[in-house]
């Protein structure tokens, strides 16, 4: 593919350079609308006390041991949620895209996956809990079938590691479904190419799978990221008490029965939102690292 | 090709044995209703009210508009951005993460305010202008999800030869993104409906709060304070959500044959 | 005159003074009625059916008049109530709340926030004064002592006290219905166990009562799930700390599978009080004023008993007799409620600060990655 593009018509050019504009202002509008303005009251509630003065006390208040503390975790629970949940989502859906498997695991996996992706909250928790909880099914089974128990092992379903196990099983199957359609975009004769011109398979994969792949692998585990950061029906129902993760503590604010400080709700939002932005800006790099092996 | 490789059967053994688990554990604690033996009490009681049905066909109709909605906003976004307009892509993007971590109740309160009874667009005042917002409310919830995968399908496509090669044959805008980049995102379409679809039967905090009958307030109506109905509950909306995605995975793969381009 | 003479008068006179009094009260009622009818509807919010019998209420009320009922949010805690206030401030459509149920210290902030709008029900006198905001802003409707629910399945052998509780025998049976942060429930667990030691003072009861749950999370005891009906019949919390009457409703609707006692503990009796309020900018203020003098009616008092709710007027409807026997014998022995303590605002307000603010460092520092 050259740089070389064939010449419109004049008049073809200038009706083109309004037709861009015009495609995406749909999404624009529809953004600033639904996304944007709503945000706005949370942006300008965290910069406000209960009355409505300016403040920057709300922000100040984040730097606090016990809300860094809370950042701290709920970005070591995405992390780990993210990175566990991008690699075993990539690794199902290669499978089920280049694993040759007979043609129904693909249809069903995916289908299985829409409605896994959503399974969080109180059912989710409540699921795992009478699996891998002290008197869950399979605790059990181990136990009594293999007399191993899991317990007495050291495993805990309520800590930081059983959050992340049970944020696994939303987190994979939107990997899954995000990185598919990537996938298929791997032609197979750049494969057949490749081993034309001598390569092995491990070096197809390095210098020409994963580069391409790349962008599109890391903006969906930043999509899982942000997924994890923002969850927070299945961490109250697990293991509301004893983690102290972000959005429970923006919970308790906004929501609450005890504490009802919803402009500190707003700041701790607005930290999320700001982690967000930097995280994405990461990724931009990221990306524009792995696409020059694209030119 | 080869028949299917070890590697791939072990990874769907390992995933099926992990997706499956939580839901018997969840399937059996449903059927302890009856004390002492198994028995489908829960799933009984808890259709009894009789609302299953016409609160998960309304979820569902919000949900095929929803995903509707977001195709046609999506899919001419991230063709130009792709095109013409890959500076934006950055701005774009950020936009579509902020429904994860913007809690939905402060969006929700949002929507409330800017289109209350005396704003610009009272669309809270009715019925049906709720179900328009909860609608779009919806497009925004399911937004990421469909922006990435229209993305990573898009970003596959060669964009660029297949419009040019397009509009040497003739062929105006429409019909270039239409009739040639639409039918090769199939497997990106039925990803994020997928994900939408997922999301809207699952929302309970919009419509409680905007006040519409669908599928989130009917399941908690039924299953606050109680043990195994929920259970029973959360079989039954998996079982008939996942049947619903058969159906538009049928659909979207039964369309008129794709022109690929390899 | 003779005495028999004068009380003859004074029984006539007390009879035409009465029935000149009712027929004003029935024509102001009936004028009620008419106004709230021509509202057509009234928009609660967070009120699940299943605390307090709200479920066979909001039935009799919709029967009884006819008027549409719009539930927001069942699942909403106090401060979801106060904000969908502040968020519907310019809407009247079905999405704007015309009367809340909160906990109460957030009547008076509430007030304070000018949310509210200022209401006396017909039978006010009736309210006790340490409970209702001399204005008129807010009532507390019903009360409810801390309980136990135990699934007598698995738990043999119930514990009558919050001491109890260390008991190595109870190792992974102890759970809250909720987060100390955030919820009510949890956090007034955590005073009533410091309480139960014999500190009086709040802010200090409250650290004691840390001090408890760090020492049954320690030894294992505390289970840091959220305990619910579900986890309750699972096993997974064998016992749960819930407010008197959710403990009630759950063992009612799990229907003896698994079969719950609910234990009142003796040393330390606390009681919580929830308030009712008309909100500043309710869309329906007439059926919002009809709601509650239906509330606070005979008849509605009695159907929160029936949800195992003690209503705010009960030692006056128990003077007039007008509680079934049927209704005393299904509630937990009356010795207990008569032990409960009912803190004060103030004394709220010490306690949850201390919990919310401590409960990471003192209880849940000891979570393991």
């Amino acid at each position: 593919m050259t740089g070389a593009t064939l010449s419109s018509p004049k008049t073809g050019a200038r009706a083109f350079s309004l037709a861009p504009w015009l495609g995406v202002a749909p999404f624009f509008v529809f953004a600033v609308l639904f996304l944007i303005a709503p945000t706005f009251s949370l942006l300008v509630g965290a910069f406000q006390t209960p009355q409505g003065d300016f403040t920057l006390d709300n922000l100040w208040r984040l730097g606090q041991p016990s809300i860094r503390n809370s950042y701290l975790l709920s970005l070591e629970v995405s992390a780990a949620s993210s990175l566990l949940g991008g690699l075993f989502g990539l690794v199902l859906a290669f499978a089920a895209v280049r694993g040759g498997l007979p043609a129904w695991v693909r249809p069903t996996l995916m289908t299985f996956s829409g409605v896994a992706s959503n399974f969080a909250g109180v059912p989710l928790a409540f699921a795992f809990v009478s699996t891998l909880g002290r008197m869950g099914l399979v605790t059990l089974l181990l136990d009594r079938g293999l007399g191993f128990n899991l317990y007495q092992h050291g495993f805990n379903l309520f800590t930081f590691w059983g959050l992340t196990i049970t944020y696994l099983y939303f987190q994979i199957p939107l990997m899954t479904l995000v990185v598919a359609p990537a996938l298929d975009g791997m032609k197979k004769e750049w494969g057949e190419a490749a081993e034309s011109l001598g390569a092995s398979r491990l070096q197809f994969w390095t210098l020409i799978g994963l580069p391409i792949l790349g962008p599109s692998l890391i903006g969906a585990m930043l999509l899982l990221f942000a997924n994890a950061f923002g969850a927070i029906a299945t961490a109250y129902s697990l293991t509301g008490p004893s983690l102290n993760i972000v959005p429970i503590l923006m919970f308790a604010q906004i929501r609450g029965d005890v504490l009802h400080d919803p402009n500190l709700g707003f700041a701790l939002a607005f930290g999320m939102f700001a982690i967000t932005g930097l995280s994405n800006l990461a990724y931009l790099a990221l990306r524009a690292r792995s696409e020059r092996w694209m030119r | 090709m080869k028949q299917g490789s070890t590697g791939a059967w072990v990874a769907m053994g390992l995933g099926v044995l992990y997706f499956l688990l939580p839901l018997i554990a969840t399937f059996e604690f449903s059927l302890r209703l009856r004390r002492g033996e198994y028995s489908f009490d829960a799933y009984r009681s808890a259709l009894g009210s009789g609302e299953f049905q016409s609160a998960f066909l309304y979820s569902a109709t919000l949900a095929i508009v929803t995903i509707v909605i977001a195709i046609v906003i999506v899919v001419p976004t991230a063709y130009w951005i792709q095109f013409k307009l890959s500076w934006l892509r950055g701005v774009v993007e950020y936009i579509t993460l902020l429904p994860l971590v913007i809690p939905a109740i402060v969006l929700v309160f949002g929507y409330i305010k800017l289109f209350n009874t005396e704003s610009w667009l009272p669309l809270t005042g009715s019925a049906f202008g709720s179900d328009v917002l909860l609608t779009l409310g919806y497009v925004g919830l399911g937004l990421p999800y469909m922006y990435r995968s229209v993305e990573a399908g898009m970003r596959a496509l060669d964009v660029k030869t297949l419009t040019e090669a397009a509009q040497i044959q003739g062929a105006g805008i429409g019909t270039v993104l239409f009739r040639v980049i639409l039918p090769n995102l199939r497997g990106s379409l039925l990803s994020g409906a997928f994900l939408t679809f997922a999301i809207v039967i699952g929302d309970f905090t919009y419509a409680s709060l905007l006040n519409r009958p669908t599928f989130g307030p009917y399941l908690q109506r039924v299953g606050a304070a109680r043990a195994y109905e929920p259970a029973a509950l959360a079989i039954m909306a998996f079982a008939i959500t996942w049947g619903c995605m058969g159906v538009i995975q049928i659909v979207g793969q039964g369309g008129r044959a794709s022109r690929a381009r390899s | 005159m003779s005495k028999s003479a004068y009380a003859l008068l004074g029984t006539v006179a007390l009879g035409a003074m009465m029935s000149c009094a009712a027929p004003a009260f029935a024509d102001d009622m009936d004028a009620l009625v008419a106004a709230a009818k021509k509202e057509g509807q009234l928009t609660i919010i967070a009120v699940p059916h299943d605390w307090c019998g709200y479920g066979a209420m909001i039935d009799e009320f919709k029967a009884k008049y006819g008027l549409t009922l719009n539930e927001l949010n069942p699942d909403g805690g106090s401060g979801d109530e106060i904000e969908a206030i502040k968020a519907n401030k310019g809407n009247k459509g079905p999405q704007a709340p015309d009367v809340i149920d909160v906990g109460l210290s957030f009547g008076p902030s509430a007030k304070a926030e000018g949310l509210l709008a200022p209401y006396k029900v017909s039978t006010w006198a009736s309210i006790p004064n340490e409970a209702k905001d001399a204005d008129g802003y807010w009532y507390g409707d019903y009360y409810g002592v801390l309980a136990l629910a135990v699934n007598s399945d698995i738990v043999k052998k119930a514990p009558t006290k919050w001491a109890d509780l260390k008991d190595p025998m109870y190792k992974g049976a102890v759970a809250l219905s909720g987060d100390p942060r955030t919820s009510n429930q949890a956090t007034m667990a955590v005073y009533a166990a410091g309480l139960a030691t014999g500190e009086a003072d709040a802010a200090k009861a409250a650290k004691v009562g840390l001090d408890t749950f760090a020492t049954l999370n320690k030894a294992g005891n505390f289970v840091p799930v959220t305990g619910s009906a579900a986890t309750l019949a699972q096993g997974t919390t064998p016992m749960v700390v819930l407010w008197d009457y959710n403990a009630m409703a759950a063992r009612d609707n799990l229907k003896g599978n698994p079969k719950v006692d609910v234990v009142v503990p003796s040393d330390s009796v606390i009681a919580g009080v929830y308030v009712q309020a008309i909100s500043a900018y309710a869309p329906h203020p007439n059926a919002a004023k009809l709601w509650m003098e239906y509330l606070y009616s005979d008849g509605g008092q009695i159907g929160w008993l029936k949800g195992y709710c003690h209503p705010i007027r009960f030692n006056d409807l128990a003077a007039k007799k007008l509680v079934p026997a049927e209704l005393l014998a299904k509630l937990p022995p009356a010795e207990n409620y008569a032990k409960a303590k009912f803190p004060t605002l103030d004394e709220q307000k010490a306690a949850k600060g201390v919990v919310a603010a401590q409960w990471d460092a003192i209880v849940g520092a000891t979570v393991a990655k």
